[in-house]
């Protein structure tokens, strides 16, 4: 790190610092597309309506509500309110919808624990409302095939596209590093004639930038790191600064690790492949 | 990674340090060496001399390991350049102590760490070589110099500082291209003497100058080259040096 914040090599520490910034908050953004995502999937799997077909009136209600509170999957039912659903038809439709509109509703809305992926809960739950004397359609979130599904595409794109990103990152790290390397040419000309291998006069070049890829990366990842929690306090409804830590699971640090580590490689690489082409150069001419 | 050819080591063994047979060598599509013979051998200086673009630097860019013959064979302590590895041939490299014609040095570094350098790299530690390193920088009388870095230092300053980092790791064949360049004929002439001293302690010694008379600083053997041929002009005579 001698001479790192100066001159040539300030700006190629910055360059670095801010390719590991980059890298890092697109893994932060992709570890927070992902916890969305597995939210909103919960929450859609965990919600259904029974729609109570007989019998009618407050009868069948109370006879469904009393199965439902012996059917598997169910956590929490409860009749939906006219208000509510002039609530849901209102944030739903767009247009101002009174209860008073509302006709009677034979509608309960169910809470459903997290199943495993091969279990019916809407199947299990119609079986024990019929076992109840109830017929009820259960209205559950719409499988893959009728347009569910988008989350587990979004954690994909989210993940994959925040490894593309850190690898383009991690190229410009390796052609910023390569500058280096060029700074370094007189050394590795001097090693070379004074004896040194290729892998000798590579390596120590490659020890140099890649200390300066670990702090560039430490630095850029502390940064991106500052900003996620920053995000957090302004984005999330109710975050607070003694909430966060609880909100935060260890693998989203995981970009932060990864950033003075991938940062330190990609360095290292760029500049032992130049060091070696220059110590190529000087080793043979002719 | 080959393996050194016995007949050869036997060869460096017995003091050969250099044979160069019908050597061709050059750069791109010119070529400078033209069926070069040449031998340098430990305890003795070899000058060679010649115009300028005669092939001077040439000749020692194939000593040194850093331009590999065209056709001929060029056998340099024990190691046929042509079969011998790059490893290897980096090993054969520690061996030579190399002044260029414009020596590269790290120049921020002080002349003192450029010097020890060789010295460093086969991984001895500072209080190892700190002694002998000052003795060699007021040898080649770089004094109060050395702790200065390079780019403070002056062009016959650099040159000594060349010079004694040629010197530095106890080499066993000293290539010196141009060493008196930009010196006072005194100076160039302490230079030439302070090289050849080295082969008392059974170093071999090849100096290439286009100053013929730097042959009158010590017993020499004297080769000239012209337009890429080479030819020995004169066998050292003790008793002629005017040392």
């Amino acid at each position: 790190m001698k001479n790192a914040l100066a001159g040539v090599e300030r700006a190629l520490f910055l360059t670095l610092v801010f390719a590991a910034f980059a890298a890092a908050a697109a893994g932060l953004a992709a570890r927070a597309a992902d916890r969305v995502a597995v939210h909103y999937e919960n929450e859609r799997n965990g919600y259904a309506i029974v729609r109570v077909l007989a019998p009618e009136g407050s009868a069948g209600l109370m006879a469904a509500e009393a199965a439902l509170a012996e059917a598997p999957h169910v956590v929490n039912a409860a009749r939906m309110s006219a208000n509510r659903a002039a609530m849901l038809l209102t944030q739903w439709g767009g247009a101002e919808i009174g209860a008073e509109d509302i006709p009677a509703l034979r509608l309960i809305e169910v809470e459903i624990a997290a199943a495993g992926p091969n279990a019916d809960a809407a199947g299990d739950i119609t079986a024990a409302l019929a076992r109840g004397g109830v017929t009820a359609e259960v209205i559950a979130a719409p499988a893959e095939i009728a347009g569910g599904g988008m989350a587990a595409r979004v954690r994909t794109a989210a993940l994959w596209g925040a490894v593309a990103f850190g690898l383009v990152m991690g190229i410009i790290v390796s052609l910023a590093a390569r500058g280096l390397a060029a700074r370094r040419r007189e050394l590795v000309t001097v090693m070379c004639d004074l004896g040194a291998t290729r892998s000798q006069a590579a390596g120590r070049i490659a020890d140099e930038a890649a200390v300066m890829g670990l702090y560039a990366g430490l630095l850029g990842g502390a940064l991106a790191g500052l900003t996620g929690l920053v995000v957090m306090l302004l984005v999330i409804p109710g975050a607070s600064a003694e909430a966060l830590p609880a909100m935060i699971l260890p693998i989203d640090l995981a970009p932060i690790v990864a950033a003075p580590l991938g940062a330190a490689v990609a360095a290292g690489a760029g500049a032992r492949s130049a060091a070696a082409y220059f110590h190529a150069k000087a080793a043979r001419l002719g | 990674m080959a393996r050194l050819n016995p007949t050869d080591i036997e060869l460096f063994e017995r003091g050969v340090l250099v044979r160069l047979s019908n050597v061709d060598a050059g750069y791109g599509a010119a070529t400078v060496l033209l069926g070069v013979d040449f031998e340098a051998r430990a305890g003795e200086v070899a000058l060679v001399t010649g115009p300028a673009a005669a092939g001077k630097t040439t000749l020692t860019h194939v000593l040194r390991l850093a331009l590999p013959p065209r056709s001929g064979r060029a056998l340099i302590m024990g190691a046929d350049m042509a079969r011998t590895s790059g490893r290897q041939l980096a090993e054969v490299k520690r061996k030579i102590g190399y002044v260029a014609e414009n020596p590269t040095f790290i120049e921020h570094w002080s002349a003192f760490d450029n010097i020890s350098m060789p010295l460093r790299m086969v991984g001895k530690k500072p209080r190892q070589y700190a002694d002998d390193v000052r003795e060699l920088v007021d040898f080649v009388g770089i004094g109060e110099a050395a702790d200065l870095p390079m780019e403070k230092l002056s062009g016959a300053e650099r040159r000594r500082a060349a010079i004694a980092r040629a010197l530095a790791a106890k080499p066993h064949l000293i290539l010196a291209d141009d060493p008196t360049a930009g010196m006072s004929p005194a100076d160039g002439r302490r230079v030439v003497k302070l090289l050849a001293e080295m082969r008392r302690v059974g170093a071999g010694v090849v100096i290439a100058s286009q100053d013929e008379s730097l042959a009158e600083c010590a017993p020499m053997d004297v080769w000239r080259i012209e337009r890429g041929r080479i030819a020995r002009v004169a066998a050292p005579l003790e008793a002629e040096t005017q040392e």
